[in-house]
């Protein structure tokens, strides 16, 4: 009997396989399909996308707001994780924690949250009136301003989380031994610690870029009409049953995603490349 | 070397952190005093305290009717995704596939491609198929996004197994089967049950895809949805502070299991 014998039978896989090509994989193609065979073979919902300037802002929107949410979110969460990372090991459990709790609220309710707080009646309203600083309501809802604040609240925590994680593997014995071996202080952290968190902080805002290329029920519900994004054209389409639209501006937006994390990584590693001083440790 | 370089920078970066938790969590908290307002606004701040507007939400029959569908979806979402996630996972931690790192992409890329791309695809799929409108759909399309996740979180627990016990069990004359339920399966339980309770919120949450696929009956989220675009009654600042209440107790009661899964494994 071979005793090193345990479940492992590749039957076990079927099921997540079976799932994913039945609900990912064919629905993929299916967008594909959808997008240029209308019912038979046309470029002409592409054409559309492109030949307007209406659809190419919002495109061009889209990536913009997702860069700069991405890059504020990078900005705030490094000395958060910093922070964090410093504490010791039963503190930095409870501070993720804190940081851990707004992941676990539904997107629609921490939206909802927002317009709670933003809105004409709503909290910042009511004390900015309470202590005099203005007698009517300032417009805080339904504007651009409102969409980055209430998108980098929901994403933030996604951020810090990465960018601690990484953070959290640096071995600090190893800038200790560069301090021996003659280090500055400076050198150090250059050296060792920068340039491994901000591998973190790269990672994360990546993930960040690509969660806000595809935000649908933030910006409907706090931006203005001139808010909208990819997503908010795709789920009007299909509203107004153009699934074949819905189906190119998808693929577009897909495609716009890959490319923007590829230029992202890119430029990410020249930058760091530059920062540290030649090579990385 | 001195850790500490002066006192100064430490109080300002104990500072800046609790400014950004400040920023995190207290506009959720915000929306639980609202809720118990009986005004018949949205207003700041809330007068004439009652509960009002949660009875509202237990006797609108549209309301409960659509939090019933929701908790439904949503329990078979995390059923099925708990236990196709867990059982990719054994293959995937134990097996030498060659085409593992493509396996593990494929299974991790719903998580990647943008949520509307996805959810316009299986609408489009499920339209085809014609089983649209139909809750069954709806808790396997929920399944599919929600078990990647399933395979990220068990996975990462069953990293932290120590095999000899399994192999003990085998030496000892269990088959594979009961050696896995015996000597693996319990260290494992609360990474499963975490997961579980994380695919759940995810399908109990999802919108979209309910959005699309959903004709006659509405979800949850749905709901909330439409009432938000309408105007903004505070039923749902009632239905909110339920679902925050909610939230916390399920998933702190999965990481204080995750947490334990860890320990156990590292003493």
């Amino acid at each position: 009997m071979n005793t090193n014998r345990k479940i492992t039978s590749t039957w076990l896989l079927w099921p997540a396989l079976f799932m994913l090509v039945a609900f990912f994989l064919i629905p993929t193609l299916d967008i594909l399909r959808a997008s240029v065979y209308d019912p038979e073979f046309t470029t002409k919902h592409f054409v559309k996308l492109f030949g307007s300037n209406v659809y190419l802002e919002i495109l061009w929107r889209t990536i913009r707001l997702s860069l700069i949410v991405s890059l504020i979110c990078a900005v705030i969460a490094y000395p958060v994780s910093y922070f964090i990372v410093l504490r010791p090991r039963k503190q930095q459990i409870f501070f993720l924690f804190l940081v851990f709790i707004p992941l676990w609220m539904s997107v629609l309710i921490r939206s909802y949250a927002w317009m709670v707080v933003l809105g004409r009646e709503g909290l910042i309203n009511a004390i900015m009136i309470g202590l005099g600083f203005t007698d009517q309501p300032v417009k805080m809802l339904f504007t651009t301003g409102a969409v980055y604040i209430a998108m980098v609240q929901i994403l933030l925590p996604i951020q810090i989380v990465t960018c601690y994680s990484a953070m959290s593997e640096i071995d600090f014995d190893l800038m200790r031994a560069a301090r021996i071996l003659g280090a500055k202080p400076w050198q150090a952290i250059r050296r060792v610690f920068l340039p491994l968190s901000l591998d973190g902080t790269v990672t994360g805002a990546i993930i960040v870029f690509m969660l806000s290329m595809g935000f649908f029920i933030t910006p409907a519900l706090v931006g203005g009409r001139k808010d909208i994004m990819m997503a908010n054209l795709i789920e009007f389409q299909v509203n107004q049953l153009n699934w074949g639209f819905a189906a190119a501006i998808s693929i577009v937006l897909l495609i716009a995603t890959v490319i923007s994390v590829f230029i992202i990584k890119r430029l990410a590693k020249t930058l760091t490349r530059r920062l540290v001083g030649g090579g990385s440790a | 070397m001195n850790k500490k370089p002066f006192n100064l920078s430490k109080l300002i970066l104990t500072g800046y952190f609790f400014v950004v938790i400040l920023y995190l969590v207290f506009p959720i908290f915000i929306v639980i005093p609202i809720s118990f307002s009986n005004n018949p606004f949205l207003r700041f701040p809330p007068s004439n305290l009652g509960v009002f507007w949660y009875e509202t939400y237990f006797s609108d029959s549209g309301w409960v009717e659509a939090t019933l569908l929701s908790l439904k979806v949503a329990l078979l979402a995390c059923a099925i995704s708990t236990l196709v996630g867990t059982m990719a996972v054994l293959v995937l931690e134990r097996k030498a596939l060659r085409s593992k790192n493509l396996l593990t992409y494929f299974i991790t890329s719903p998580i990647i491609v943008p949520h509307i791309f996805i959810s316009l695809g299986m609408f489009i799929f499920a339209i085809r198929l014609g089983i649209e409108d139909n809750a069954i759909t709806l808790a396997f399309a929920h399944a599919t996004i929600a078990f990647p996740f399933v395979v990220l979180i068990v996975g990462a627990s069953h990293r932290q197994l120590d095999p000899t016990f399994e192999r003990a069990a085998r030496v000892l004359g269990a088959g594979p089967v009961r050696a896995f339920f015996s000597a693996a399966f319990p260290s494992l339980l609360p990474g499963i049950v975490a997961a579980a309770v994380f695919s759940f919120f995810v399908s109990f949450d999802e919108l979209i895809i309910a959005e699309f696929m959903m004709s006659g009956q509405q979800t949850l989220p749905m709901r909330i949805w439409a009432d938000l675009k309408l105007e903004m009654r505070p039923t749902i600042a009632a239905v909110s502070s339920i679902l925050i209440v909610a939230s916390i107790i399920g998933m702190g009661a999965a990481e204080i299991l995750r947490r334990r899964s860890v320990n156990m494994s590292n003493n």
